[in-house]
């Protein structure tokens, strides 16, 4: 009754979030003085396998071809069919849609509590508490879980990753669940978007440039720094209305509103129509020349120089410093 | 020669004269039915309040119809339709004086009267009215400015009236030679017809051919009065009407409340909706085309033409019985033209057209007889929004954000005191006892540029001991934006919201910063019961260095150009006040602009359009910016953060050009009241100079 | 086709960061100045549930459970063109917990009678635990899909009579479905709710709208007004910002360029 649970769609990983995930569940284990059952829904997939026995003490792998594409309410009737197998006190899985689909009907199936969009965890008097943002960000709530198990999905890529262990001390099993009676709706179709293309909305890293760019030429080393951190381009109304950069890119007031992880903006002024297309941003970064521009009073870090000076130096510092 | 002696002879020549009289009651007849019909089709329209103050009006009727007030200020137009005009009175007083001669008998046309006026004079003006109908014809065949409309009609006016002078000068001239009139020379141009006439033509023919040339004058002078209230010659008659009839509020009072209990259409769809005033406003246009050319949309090249608005109203209107289409006769299969929609059927009138509207009311300003385009563009907006829900997308962000939150600006990140952070003001909740209300207005308070107006405004406030307060969070928008953009039920709720407010709080003087507040508070408010003293901060920072409260002790170096904002001047009448705080805060004064106080041109920002995304090459503000650096100045003064906003956008696009800053003026003044003084200055002084430096 | 759709009045999101309080006693924002607004997911499920009457035809009830000011939300889903519409009055806990909030909605939705469609926004602006929906589908024991953006009614006599479109991580799916179902709705080009004529806001004013108390539901209110027994909320904080700007420091451009690096991935890392 002190043991986690932690369910990873085997679909993807291991990455950040996989590990995160296996982090978290590792750590929440170790303060409950249980074990760390890693339980890999889908198709098999060998790499997430040895990542999981590196860092849990079982790995249980869930593979019936009924669970090899996800399907709602199959997934949900393995869940708990694992579950109730190992009745645990904790269950935790990611941020992915799936998960985020999944996890209040599990705790209602399983009479837990649930929560999601974890930052932290804790383990207070015996009882689990999830540190999460509320508010639009504007605040952090800490919830405490009255029923068990408690059912969390986390925002995986803050937890830290746990201290891999050699593999060989977990023990692997293959699980067979009964899912054959699961009925209602079906995914009939899946479309997967070009990641170039995905939303300018949802798009954690944000590289941006403005009317100081002086013309459309300096987008393309923009766009090289954006993508040695996973980000994507955007443009402020000036330099879009100038026709260096696409409509689409536009963000502010009568452009996109974004909320990045992170934003760096790269010689915008910071007109107010162009703060309220990124108050949601977490952290803005800028570079200007011009120490009085208003984005210096909204972003969380800056350097005052010469965009033309620093792209290039960014991108060598970005490359050797990721290594 | 005894000039008491002095006449001629009425009808000379003439025979028949019954005919005369027969042609005259048809004429009457038909041209009494032209304006029959266009009137009996006004009062189909709904009801308007336009007989009261008769002495105001009339004063109207003398300085706009009788002296021509507003059609002199162009100068071609000025000329050739003076020369029209007053010859057309002229003639009319002369042929008045006939018939007192001949048909009542009563001899009038005597001795130095005849020969001075009914001789000379009336020769005179004819020949003016001949050199005006030319002019006319030049700039129409020739000039071709682009503001008018160029029909058949407006030709064939002008060879009528042409025709009818000629005939006039023909006939009188073979008068006098065939008569050998005594006091022949009088009229000079008869006179020369007559000398010319004689030395090639016999008397006979001078006789037969004055016969025919005075019946032919009849029939022309005839024919022209049953045609003319057909054409836009009607404007003799309606033009007068219209400035009598004319709105006595100032602009910015134009805009009527609806009775939401009891209409039946919210604005106007139809050209039923309109009041009989509205309708009789289109048959009074001239098609000068003056409306248009004023028009800053318009100027940028977009699809708006007032002009074409109105005209193309006027011709929906010519198409609508005079009576109600009762369905019967075919069954009702024929729609009245009056409940025709007018979005969708009458061209200029096209969203994309209503919504490039800026409500600045430079066609109002500039129409001579008084037509008032601006408020029908908002009564069309209104049906667009309040009955289809058919506006920009932008536009829609910025109401729903007023439902919500009572600021237009969805996004903002600052509260409405950040503005006063550092500085000892006051909330009214806080000091009861203030004199002055500051109203900071959403745009002063959430767009971070103007916070540093208001700032200043307060600072100033300060220095000169006023007691003022602020609402602070309890503030909401007037309701300017929803208003013009046509969402006339939000903004009643927030008028009257807000006036009960400040009503609670025995609010009696306002100072804003923002000629839109300004405006909706002095001219609106009152009809949702909001009463109060309302001063834009010009005035009010004009009139504490009047009293000596305020005392610059430096001057600014720099050129500086004022621009007007249409709701402080146009709509309002407010000009000086500004320009004197520029002129004292400064060294050199004010460099005028080629269109500024009444006439100036919109910085784009009005009627909701700062929420709207301009087409790039086709900004009313970079127009602004383009007079603005013609001006030579270093400084453009503004006195409304729309302004603020839109022109710092504007010469921002014309950087490359010239550098050119743009301050509100309460920031002009606020820097010249200390050297040392620099929290304005850092970020706008140009030079590298200080005030004082 | 019979279609409910719950809404939930929030705090406005958009409120200056400068304006945001909260109750540290009570455990919640306090509104202050600030307006109350309809969550803006729900709202997407209200446009997305109009579009699918306007192919399908049907009925759509809208349903809250709030304060007594949560009338106005479902007044201007009225005034959108909502059929009916039904206010469960908290009068007690300002925040009960989702379970709690799930329990009123089934019992209420089971008063309201037969419905085809229960409609959900994915999550609420201000709380945001993304869960009312998936309990509510197991507390009326229906199927139910996150994240739909969009609903057809498939042609054909399949029992999966709904074809729904809704986002993944990588891109989208379509879900054939079939009724009774639960769906969560975010947001897409296509349900950007519509702004109601206002015409229909006056006459919203004049419908009629049932209020309903947790007794007539037959639910324990002292239970509900505890805030439930899922979760709490043990404590709540506004988070200590970093207003002022740092500038990266370094004697040369290159130091200061590599500390600029260092803090770009110091973010990135952490997501």
């Amino acid at each position: 009754m002190s043991d986690v649970v932690v369910f990873l769609f085997s679909s993807s990983g291991p990455d950040r979030a996989t590990e995160g995930a296996l982090g978290a569940a590792r750590n929440l284990a170790d303060s409950l003085g249980g074990r760390v059952h890693a339980v890999l829904v889908g198709a098999s997939n060998e790499a997430l396998m040895r990542a999981s026995a590196a860092v849990a003490d079982a790995v249980l792998i869930a593979d019936d071809p009924a669970l090899a594409e996800y399907q709602p309410e199959a997934c949900l009737a393995a869940l708990v069919q694992i579950s109730r197998m190992i009745s645990p006190r904790a269950i935790l899985l990611g941020n992915d849609a799936y998960s985020q689909e999944l996890a209040p009907r599990l705790a209602h199936r399983l009479g837990g509590s649930a929560t999601g969009d974890a930052v932290e965890l804790a383990v207070d008097d015996g009882r689990i508490r999830a540190r999460r943002p509320v508010y639009g960000g504007k605040a952090v709530a800490v919830i405490e879980l009255l029923q068990s198990p408690a059912v969390v999905w986390l925002r995986a890529r803050a937890f830290a990753p746990a201290e891999a262990r050699d593999p060989s001390g977990a023990t692997v099993t293959r699980l067979a669940v009964d899912v054959a009676s699961a009925g209602g709706p079906r995914i009939i179709e899946r479309a997967v978007e070009d990641a170039g293309e995905s939303r300018l909305e949802d798009a954690r890293v944000i590289v941006s440039g403005g009317r100081g760019l002086g013309g459309p030429e300096p987008f393309r080393d923009l766009g090289e720094v954006a993508s040695l951190i996973g980000g994507q381009l955007a443009a402020s109304r000036a330099a879009c209305d100038a026709g260096w950069a696409p409509p689409s890119w536009q963000v502010g007031q009568t452009g996109k509103k974004v909320a990045p992880g992170l934003y760096l903006a790269v010689a915008i002024h910071g007109a107010s129509q162009h703060l309220a297309g990124i108050s949601d941003a977490k952290v803005i970064a800028a570079i200007n020349i011009d120490p009085d521009a208003p984005i210096f009073k909204h972003c969380s870090f800056g350097i005052v120089e010469d965009y033309r000076k620093v792209i290039p130096l960014l991108r060598t510092q970005l490359a050797a410093q990721k290594k | 020669m005894d000039h008491s002696e002095a006449t001629r002879e009425v009808l000379w020549n003439i025979g028949n004269v019954w005919l005369m009289y027969l042609m005259f009651a048809v004429s009457a007849g038909v041209a009494a039915y032209g304006l029959y019909i266009r009137i009996a089709r006004w009062r189909r329209g709904r009801e308007a309040v336009r007989f009261d103050r008769p002495a105001e009006r009339l004063r109207l009727l003398l300085r706009h119809a009788a002296a021509q007030g507003r059609t002199v200020r162009e100068r071609q137009a000025a000329i050739f339709h003076t020369f029209i005009y007053t010859g057309f009175i002229i003639l009319t007083i002369a042929t008045t004086v006939v018939l007192i001669e001949h048909d009542f008998g009563i001899p009038v046309m005597r001795g130095a009267f005849y020969l001075y006026f009914q001789s000379f004079i009336v020769d005179v003006f004819g020949a003016l009215v001949l050199v005006g109908v030319l002019i006319a014809a030049v700039r129409r065949l020739f000039v071709k400015p682009k503001k008018l409309v160029y029909t058949d009609e407006a030709l064939w006016i002008l060879t009528a009236i042409f025709a009818i002078a000629v005939t006039g000068f023909l006939i009188e001239g073979w008068r006098i030679a065939a008569t050998r009139d005594p006091w022949g020379s009088w009229s000079p141009l008869g006179y020369m017809v007559a000398q010319i006439s004689s030395s090639v033509m016999s008397e006979g023919a001078m006789r037969t051919a004055h016969l025919i040339g005075w019946w032919t004058h009849a029939a022309l002078v005839f024919g022209f009065i049953a045609w003319a209230p057909y054409t836009k010659m009607a404007h003799v008659v309606f033009g007068p009407l219209n400035i009598y009839t004319a709105s006595l509020e100032p602009i910015g009072a134009a805009l009527r409340p609806i009775d939401f209990e009891k209409a039946e259409v919210l604005g106007v769809k139809a050209l039923s909706g309109f009041t009989w005033k509205d309708l009789a406003d289109f048959d009074a246009c001239t098609e000068c085309g003056r409306c248009t050319s004023v028009c800053p949309a318009n100027t940028v090249g977009k699809t708006l033409s007032p002009r074409d608005l109105i005209l193309d109203l006027r011709a929906l209107l010519h198409r609508a019985p005079i009576k109600r289409n009762a369905n019967g006769a075919d069954g009702g299969a024929s729609e009245d033209v009056f409940d025709l929609p007018i979005v969708g059927v009458v061209e200029s009138a096209s969203p994309e057209s209503l919504w490039a509207c800026t409500t600045c009311a430079a066609c109002v300003e500039a129409c001579p007889v008084f037509i008032e385009q601006m408020p029908k563009i908002v009564d069309l907006r209104r049906y667009l929004v309040m009955e289809e829900a058919d506006f920009p997308d932008t536009m829609q962000e910025a109401v729903t954000s007023l439902e919500s939150r009572g600021h237009p600006f969805r996004g903002a990140t600052a509260s409405r005191v950040d503005w006063a952070d550092g500085l000892n003001v006051k909330t009214i909740n806080e000091a009861r006892d203030a004199e002055v209300l500051l109203w900071v207005g959403c745009g002063g308070a959430l767009i971070e540029r103007n916070q540093k107006v208001v700032r200043a405004t307060a600072q100033l406030l300060e220095k000169a001991g006023v007691r003022f307060a602020i609402l602070g969070r309890e503030e909401k928008c007037t309701g300017d934006p929803a208003r013009r953009i046509g969402n006339e039920f939000l903004f009643e709720m927030l008028a009257k919201e807000n006036a009960e407010r400040l009503n609670n709080y025995g609010v009696k003087k306002i100072v804003t910063s923002c000629p839109h507040c300004f405006n909706t508070f002095r001219n609106e408010y009152p009809q949702f019961g909001g009463s109060y003293e309302v001063y834009h901060h010009s005035e009010y920072l004009a009139r504490l260095v009047d009293e000596g409260r305020i005392r610059p002790v430096t001057a600014d170096e720099r050129s500086i150009t004022f621009h007007d904002p249409c709701y402080l001047g146009r709509h309002n009448g407010v000009f000086d006040a500004p320009r004197k705080l520029v002129q004292i805060a400064s060294r050199r004064g004010v460099v005028e602009m080629e269109q500024s106080r009444a006439t100036s041109f919109c910085c784009g920002g009005g009627g909701g359009m700062s929420f709207i995304e301009e087409p790039k090459d086709k900004r009313v503000n970079q127009e602004r910016a383009r007079q603005i650096l013609a001006t030579g100045a270093d400084l453009v003064a503004v006195g409304c953060p729309f302004c603020l906003t839109m022109l710092e956008d504007g010469v921002n696009a014309r950087r490359g050009e010239r550098d050119v800053r743009v301050m509100d003026v309460a920031e002009i003044l606020w820097q010249s009241m200390n050297s040392e003084n620099t929290e304005q200055t850092k970020d706008y002084g140009t030079n590298g100079k200080k005030p004082g430096d | 086709m019979n279609i409910i759709v719950c809404l939930k009045q929030i705090l406005d999101p958009l409120i200056p960061v400068r304006d945001f309080r909260i109750d540290p006693e009570l455990r919640a924002a306090v509104q202050g100045s600030a307006s109350l607004v309809t969550n803006i997911f729900c709202e997407n499920a209200l446009e997305t549930a109009l579009q699918l009457r306007e192919r399908a035809g049907g009925k759509i009830t809208v349903l809250a459970f709030g304060a007594p000011s949560a009338e106005d939300s479902l007044r201007k889903a009225l005034a959108m063109k909502a059929d009916d519409a039904v206010l469960v009055v908290n009068d007690g806990n300002v925040h009960p917990d989702p379970m709690a909030v799930a329990r009123v909605l089934a019992a209420a939705i089971r008063k309201i009678g037969a419905f085809d469609l229960v409609m959900l926004g994915r999550e609420s602006g201000d709380w945001g635990a993304g869960q009312t929906g998936g309990l509510l589908a197991e507390e009326l024991g229906v199927a139910s899909v996150s994240f739909v953006d969009a609903i057809e009614v498939a042609d054909g006599e399949s029992h999966l009579k709904l074809h729904l479109k809704r986002q993944t991580d990588t891109g989208w799916e379509r879900v054939a479905a079939p009724t009774p179902l639960v769906v969560t709705v975010t947001n897409d080009e296509h349900n950007v709710p519509r702004i109601p004529k206002t015409r229909d806001v006056m006459m919203s004013y004049r419908q009629p709208l049932a209020k309903w108390t947790l007794d007539e539901l037959g639910i324990d209110a002292a239970a509900v007004r505890a805030g439930g027994d899922y979760y709490r909320v043990v404590d709540l904080s506004i988070p200590v910002r970093e207003t002022k700007c740092e500038l990266v420091s370094g004697d040369s451009l290159e130091d200061k360029v590599s500390d600029l690096a260092a803090r770009i991935l110091q973010v990135t890392r952490a997501m």
